[in-house]
């Protein structure tokens, strides 16, 4: 058995309104009591608060760190992402907060250790020592039976257990099932930029969460709580009781969020960090921000990813699923697309362009839609591809004609064709659908003045048209 | 005064004698086209180098040039191709039958000049993308030099398309090229005096390529490139002389059979 014991520094910064100052060490946490409760949970599970000290049991996992001197030094020297801490060890847990408690002394024989630093004794204290007893040791020489008479069976049991006579139970720490993180902003935020350094703390203890968890975020939402929104929630409260119509009260109040999903689940902070300030750049604040929170919808199991031993294996730079979500989150989700091929005739509808960010759901259920209306998910041909272009026009453009003879640019020459194209009848009478829906073409391959290969049709003529018009599609790019 | 023997031009990459090619600093990627090949430094495109592409007002070669090269690009976890701002609609089936899997592609729809600068660069920086195609008609040569800069950083083809107006300007690229249309008859010309009989290529479907810039000695003639896929340009010359090449033609497309028929 090896304890280590462990308890925050005393800030005085911290209550002055020199909060501001510690801004440049944005590696802290938000919430330094638990995040030092989470960070020790990386090095085993026995982990628990006592008598204001994290206490934690090493013993079991000193050779998964290079042992116990290995392991020392990862908890000491390191850097950790905490606060200050003051620490120190022993066999029991006890002894090590007990040292812990007098510490600037050298480490001591625990015979040598004061009774004020033993929690059970701390009660009798006055009386122990008009009786000369200040030390565990001198304690410990008193008859059994009589301390347990004269100061209840827990002092002696304290005893037992700080010398390693009697196990070390503590409730130890758990993770919370769901990650929700709250922040107080110590100075009022006007910007949403500017909230980014309270979610950088916080995304910090999502970090942790999720590496203990073996998880990966895949939704995750900010919120912040603006200055006037108790307020207006106070007020909507009023306005209820007077019989006020609440909408107006109740759209001011709400607390304003920001959600974010990524497709695949990921620990990456910096990429999410990335998100949030593509997200936050585009927020207006109505008021001052006061409190800021995190939490996580949506996580799935991640394993970590295993090193590789060449160097030339590591990948330099994001994912592809990251650049589509950093891209989406900076245009727009429809400026980033992917194409899905299309089984019909008309070639505007041979593909559909679609943007990567629909959420895997949606996308099915737009995609069972359409296929009752005009065809289903097909796969592109290749045979007949060649004789498309490489560029398709989004709309038609109608040529004017000039002696029966198409013009674009020039009159045009027709190089071959005409391929028929008869299809889309069906979606005619279609409530949604366009009248001219049905497409009728004869498709030419034209050459214009400059030489440029055009993909042109020829509209062919039904009851209704007097006159047939030409549209150039596409071109051979 | 003669060259110094001390002085040692096989040491580095970027000296080079004025009257050959420079060899590459990073990896090639072979074009596709013979004739282009010889006249680049190393072969190929290069990679993690700015290429720039300019053409005439409304006319399009991009894809004539660049699919062979795409095409040739392994598939793979890390093979995307991210176009950006394109000017039409890319058409899956066509580029499908030329060999770049659409599936590869992911098109960046925006038309604010610096949103397209930011999106290319992204993409440079991305592990799963192969090659950047982007649509830069604004773009100022400082702009453009930030992109060559991540290009270099992060080892990607990088294809620039801009208007021929801007021919003028200074540009980064390492490669500047200016694509025409071939006229009725240049590639004519070209086919029969080079292939004889193995030609068949059609107007339109080829383009006269202008090396503006590269690493070695200026290019005096222009370069003709035959391009676009083998059937189409069949098709087109059985149209123009006639049903004389029937039997090259496997009749299994509707174009084929008018061909064939007329």
């Amino acid at each position: 058995m090896h304890w280590i014991a462990l308890r925050l520094q005393p800030e005085p910064l911290l209550c002055a309104g020199a909060k501001v100052s510690l801004a440049p060490d944005a590696a802290r946490l938000a919430d330094p009591v638990t995040a030092l409760g989470w960070w020790a949970l990386q090095f085993t599970p026995k982990v628990a608060w006592v008598d204001g000290a994290l206490v934690l049991e090493v013993s079991a996992s000193e050779r998964l760190f290079g042992g116990r001197r290995g392991l020392i030094q990862r908890l000491f020297k390191e850097k950790m992402p905490l606060a200050p801490v003051n620490r120190s060890q022993g066999a029991t847990s006890l002894i090590a907060i007990a040292r812990l408690h007098s510490r600037g002394q050298r480490a001591r024989h625990p015979d040598e250790l004061p009774l004020a630093a033993l929690a059970a004794a701390r009660a009798h204290l006055a009386t122990l020592q008009t009786m000369g007893c200040t030390r565990w040791g001198q304690l410990r020489a008193l008859p059994r039976a009589g301390v347990a008479r004269r100061f209840g069976a827990a002092l002696v049991d304290a005893l037992d257990q700080a010398y390693g006579l009697r196990p070390d139970v503590y409730p130890w720490l758990q993770l919370p099932e769901v990650f929700e993180a709250r922040l107080d902003l110590a100075a009022r935020v006007e910007s949403a930029p500017a909230l980014m350094f309270g979610a950088r703390r916080l995304l910090g203890q999502l970090q942790v969460w999720l590496q203990l968890r073996q998880q990966g975020v895949l939704g995750l939402a900010l919120g912040w709580e603006l200055e006037g929104a108790r307020r207006a929630v106070m007020q909507t409260e009023s306005a209820h009781a007077a019989g006020d119509a609440p909408g107006a009260a109740l759209a001011s109040g709400l607390p304003d969020q920001l959600v974010i999903r990524s497709a695949q689940a990921t620990r990456d902070m910096g990429h999410l960090q990335r998100l949030l300030a593509e997200h936050l750049a585009r927020v207006t604040l109505s008021a001052p921000a006061q409190m800021l929170w995190l939490r996580a919808l949506e996580t799935a199991p991640l394993g970590g990813a295993s090193a590789s031993l060449l160097p030339d294996d590591v990948p330099l730079g994001d994912s592809l699923q990251q650049l589509t979500e950093r891209l989406s989150a900076r245009l727009s989700p429809q400026a980033v697309m992917r194409v899905q091929p299309w089984s019909d005739h008309r070639p505007e509808r041979m593909q559909v362009w679609q943007a990567c960010m629909t959420g895997a759901k949606n996308a099915t259920y737009s995609i069972a839609n359409k296929v009752h209306s005009t065809g289903a998910i097909g796969i592109f041909e290749h045979k007949s591809g060649v004789f498309y272009p490489t560029w398709l026009l989004a709309e038609p453009l109608r040529l004017a004609v000039q002696q029966q003879v198409p013009q674009y640019q020039g009159a045009l020459t027709l190089l071959a064709g005409p391929q028929r194209l008869e299809t889309g009848w069906w979606t005619q009478g279609g409530r949604l659908e366009r009248a001219n829906a049905a497409a009728l073409r004869d498709y030419y391959v034209a050459r214009s003045q400059q030489a440029q290969l055009l993909w042109i049709y020829r509209e062919r003529l039904n009851a209704r048209q007097s006159q047939s018009h030409w549209y150039l599609h596409g071109l051979f790019a | 005064m003669s060259s110094s023997p001390s002085f040692n031009l096989t040491q580095g990459t970027s000296v080079w004698r004025a009257d050959a090619l420079a060899r590459p600093e990073g990896a090639v990627r072979g074009t596709g086209f013979a004739a282009l090949d010889a006249q680049l430094p190393g072969g190929g495109w290069p990679v993690g180098a700015m290429v720039e592409l300019l053409q005439p007002p409304d006319q399009h070669h991009e894809w004539q040039l660049l699919l062979p090269a795409l095409a040739r690009l392994e598939p793979g976890a890390c093979s995307g191709v991210v176009l950006v701002g394109a000017p039409h609609v890319p058409f899956g089936p066509a580029l499908a039958a030329q060999g770049l899997e659409p599936r590869r592609l992911m098109w960046i729809h925006t038309a604010v000049p610096l949103e397209r600068l930011w999106a290319a660069e992204q993409a440079l920086r991305c592990a799963g993308v192969v090659a950047v195609l982007a649509w830069l008609p604004l773009a100022r040569p400082d702009q453009l030099r930030r992109l060559q800069m991540a290009a270099v950083g992060h080892a990607k083809l990088l294809f620039v398309m801009r208007p021929a107006q801007v021919q003028g300007q200074a540009s980064p690229a390492v490669l500047r090229l200016y694509l025409l249309a071939a006229l009725p008859g240049q590639l004519m010309g070209e086919t029969q005096a080079g292939q004889g009989a193995g030609g068949g290529y059609a107007d339109g479907l080829g383009m006269v390529l202008h090396l503006l810039k590269r690493r070695g000695p200026p290019l005096m003639a222009p370069l003709l490139l035959r391009a676009g896929p083998a059937r189409l340009a069949a098709l087109l010359a059985m149209g123009r002389t006639g049903a004389s090449a029937k039997t090259q033609c496997e009749a299994d497309h509707a174009l084929d059979c008018t061909a064939l028929a007329a």
